[in-house]
Order: C-alpha cells, then sequence, then structure tokens
C-alpha cells in the first residue's frame, strides 16, 4: 500500500496538468507582433482590410517564383478586388551584383505609377539581365520613349537611394534573413508568414481566414 | 532512481509535446500548412490534413505523456514521431534550406541549434520508451515468478 501512495499523487497531478493545459489551448488567442506599415511601393487600394509586405530582391529566383507564381495570382483576385494591398519592399542582396540597380529601377517606375509592369517585366527576364546586366532594356521594353526619359532621370535620385535603404532599414529591423519574406497585417496585427513555403492556395485560404474574422 | 528519472523524462517529452501543439493550435493551420510545404516533402492536397491533424497528435501524445497513460503506446510513438522530424530536419539542413523549422510555431529558423534540440529530445523520447518497456517487462516477469512461486494465487 506504501508503494502505491505516490503512483495515485503522480497520476492526480498528471491528471490535474492535462485539465489546465486543455484549458490554457481551448482558450488560446493567435498571438502576433504588431507594426505599423509604412506604404510605399502599393498595388490596390490603401483601404484594403489586409496589407501584405513583400520583401524581395529583384535578381533572387525564390523571389521571381513567389511573383510568378502566387503574387500574380494575389494580384488578380485579391489586389484587384480591394481585399488585398500588397506592397512592394526591395532588399537586394550583396550576392546578386545587378539587384540594387534593378530596385533602382522599379523605384523609379513606381514614383511614374508604372511599378506594376517593370516589376512584371524585370522577373519576367530575370535569366536575360542578370546575365547582361542590361535593366534598361528590359524597362524600356514595357515602358513608353517619354515615360523612359522620367525613369532614366529617378533612377540616379537620392530619393530613389534613401527609399531602398529604407525597406532595407525595415527588413533589419524585422529580422528578415532572406528573401522573399512576406508579411501579412490585418487588424493592426502583424504576422511573418514562414519563408519557402507559401503557395497560392495556402495564400488564399489564409485570407479568406482573415476575411470571414 | 530509474522510476525517478522516467517520470521525469516524460513530463519534459509531455511537457514539450503540449506546447508544441498549443503554438500551432493558437493559430490558424494555413500558417504551419506554410512551414510544412517549405520542406517540399508533401503534395499540396496533404498540406491541410497534416496541419490540422499534426497539432492534434502533439497534444494528445502529450497529455497521454503527462498523465502516464498508455505509456507504451504513447512514449514509442512519441519517439516515431520525433524521429520523424528529426530525419526531415537534417535533409532541409543539409540541402541548405533557409527556412523556418515550424516547431513551435512561427519565426525559428531552422539551424544546428533546432538541430541539436530536437536531437535531444529524441534521445529523451527513446530513453523514455525503453525505460517504460523495461519496466513493463521486469512487471511481467515478477507477476510471473509470483504466480509461479503461487500458482493459486493465495499467499
Amino acid at each position: 500500500m506504501r508503494s502505491r501512495t505516490p503512483f495515485f499523487t503522480l497520476r492526480t497531478i498528471g491528471v490535474g496538468l492535462v485539465g489546465l493545459c486543455l484549458a490554457v489551448v481551448v482558450s488560446a488567442q493567435s498571438p502576433g507582433p504588431t507594426a505599423a506599415v509604412g506604404i510605399e511601393k502599393g498595388y490596390g487600394s490603401k483601404s484594403a482590410p489586409i496589407y501584405m509586405e513583400v520583401f524581395s530582391d529583384f535578381q533572387c529566383p525564390a523571389c521571381r517564383g513567389l511573383y510568378e507564381a502566387t503574387l500574380r495570382q494575389v494580384i488578380a483576385n485579391y489586389v484587384a478586388t480591394g481585399k488585398v494591398y500588397l506592397i512592394h519592399r526591395d532588399m537586394p542582396l550583396p550576392n546578386h551584383p545587378h539587384a540594387r540597380t534593378a530596385a533602382r529601377y522599379a523605384n523609379a517606375a513606381a514614383k511614374i505609377g508604372k511599378m506594376e509592369s517593370v516589376i512584371s517585366a524585370l522577373y519576367a527576364n530575370q535569366d536575360r539581365w542578370s546575365a547582361d546586366g542590361n535593366i534598361e532594356a528590359v524597362v524600356a521594353s514595357v515602358l513608353t520613349p517619354a515615360e523612359m526619359r522620367q525613369v532614366r532621370e529617378l533612377v540616379r535620385a537620392q530619393e530613389i537611394e534613401r527609399a531602398i535603404d529604407a525597406d532595407v532599414a525595415l527588413a533589419r529591423q524585422r529580422q528578415v534573413r532572406s528573401t522573399p519574406t512576406i508579411f501579412i497585417t490585418h487588424k493592426g496585427r502583424t504576422t511573418p508568414l514562414p519563408p519557402g513555403g507559401v503557395s497560392y492556395q495556402l495564400l488564399k485560404q489564409y485570407f479568406d481566414y482573415l476575411l470571414q474574422q | 532512481m530509474r522510476r525517478l528519472w522516467l517520470i521525469a523524462g516524460r513530463l519534459l517529452l509531455g511537457g514539450v509535446f503540449i506546447y508544441a501543439a498549443y503554438t500551432k493550435l493558437a493559430q490558424h493551420w494555413t500558417l504551419f500548412a506554410f512551414s510544412i510545404n517549405s520542406y517540399g516533402l508533401l503534395p499540396e492536397w496533404a498540406l491541410k490534413p497534416v496541419a490540422i491533424g499534426l497539432p492534434w497528435l502533439e497534444l494528445l501524445l502529450g497529455l497521454l505523456l503527462v498523465a502516464g497513460v498508455g505509456l507504451r503506446y504513447a512514449a514509442a510513438a512519441a519517439s516515431a514521431l520525433l524521429l520523424v522530424f528529426f530525419g526531415v530536419m537534417v535533409r532541409a539542413y543539409l540541402q541548405g534550406l533557409e527556412i523556418d523549422c515550424g516547431c513551435f510555431g512561427l519565426g525559428e529558423q531552422l539551424s544546428a541549434k533546432t538541430l541539436a534540440r530536437d536531437g535531444v529530445l529524441l534521445g529523451v523520447s527513446l530513453a523514455v520508451t525503453i525505460a517504460v518497456f523495461l519496466s513493463e517487462a521486469k512487471r511481467k516477469r515478477h507477476l510471473e515468478t509470483n504466480s509461479f512461486v503461487n500458482p493459486q494465487g493465495t499467499g
């Protein structure tokens, strides 16, 4: 009998812990960091309920993959319908020699309202300009000569450099480790998405869940 | 003494499993599905059932381990699960994937540190499993010896 007493005591403690854990799990609320969203280079309506920030490097193949397979559909189905405001953030990586120049062109295009077509062209022709460095030819292919003149002037402006640096600083502040990295902000709560596994099908279900909240 | 180590081991393991389940159940299932998908091992159709089912399995195992109920099955299942997790993580690490571990919710990068931690947990789990089976075998031998010495069971 003496040897059984600790066993029952332990079992009672165990059952008590189980009950406590169940109560915690049932009452759990999603935790998440909150952060103000700087709005500089966005697609869609700023009044959208969901903000999606994507830290990208134009020369990174994974960023192109995300843009081609996921972001194009997000733009068509969620940005165009006013549900998501998609913000491009620059994070040119030092191991990609043309990434910063490409970011300059994209930012310059954003200044004249042509960001979407230039970003699309940069990703579609990534292999080409990554090899020869001729980014201007790719950008020129989607702009009118007048727009291209404006972009050429803006590319050298300090304002463009500062915009890129501000994104890089924000990336550092948010502890972004790789590109692409995505942050979703909804109702004041910012959630970083795990890198590497963001497919359109999953993102769609996540957005639909958030929109129902 | 061995009994105390076994209790400490299963409480630690159970606690870790419950915490891991809690961090996943406290968020929408798609966030865990993103983490699973980043390992690149499962087809798209399998992501939802795994992302929803796995945290509940972790919770069940954690509760069984803490409560000391069905210990042999719980410990063996926990070891098998941790072995799978560890194998998958080692594979991803060797491939150089810059992804989240997915172990305890969001934001923990897969690294040598996470591998070491999961390796230790796997070791603890295997030790608990072996200890549970040895205890059970010892108990059975003890019962058999008693029934051999006193087959009528009247002593």
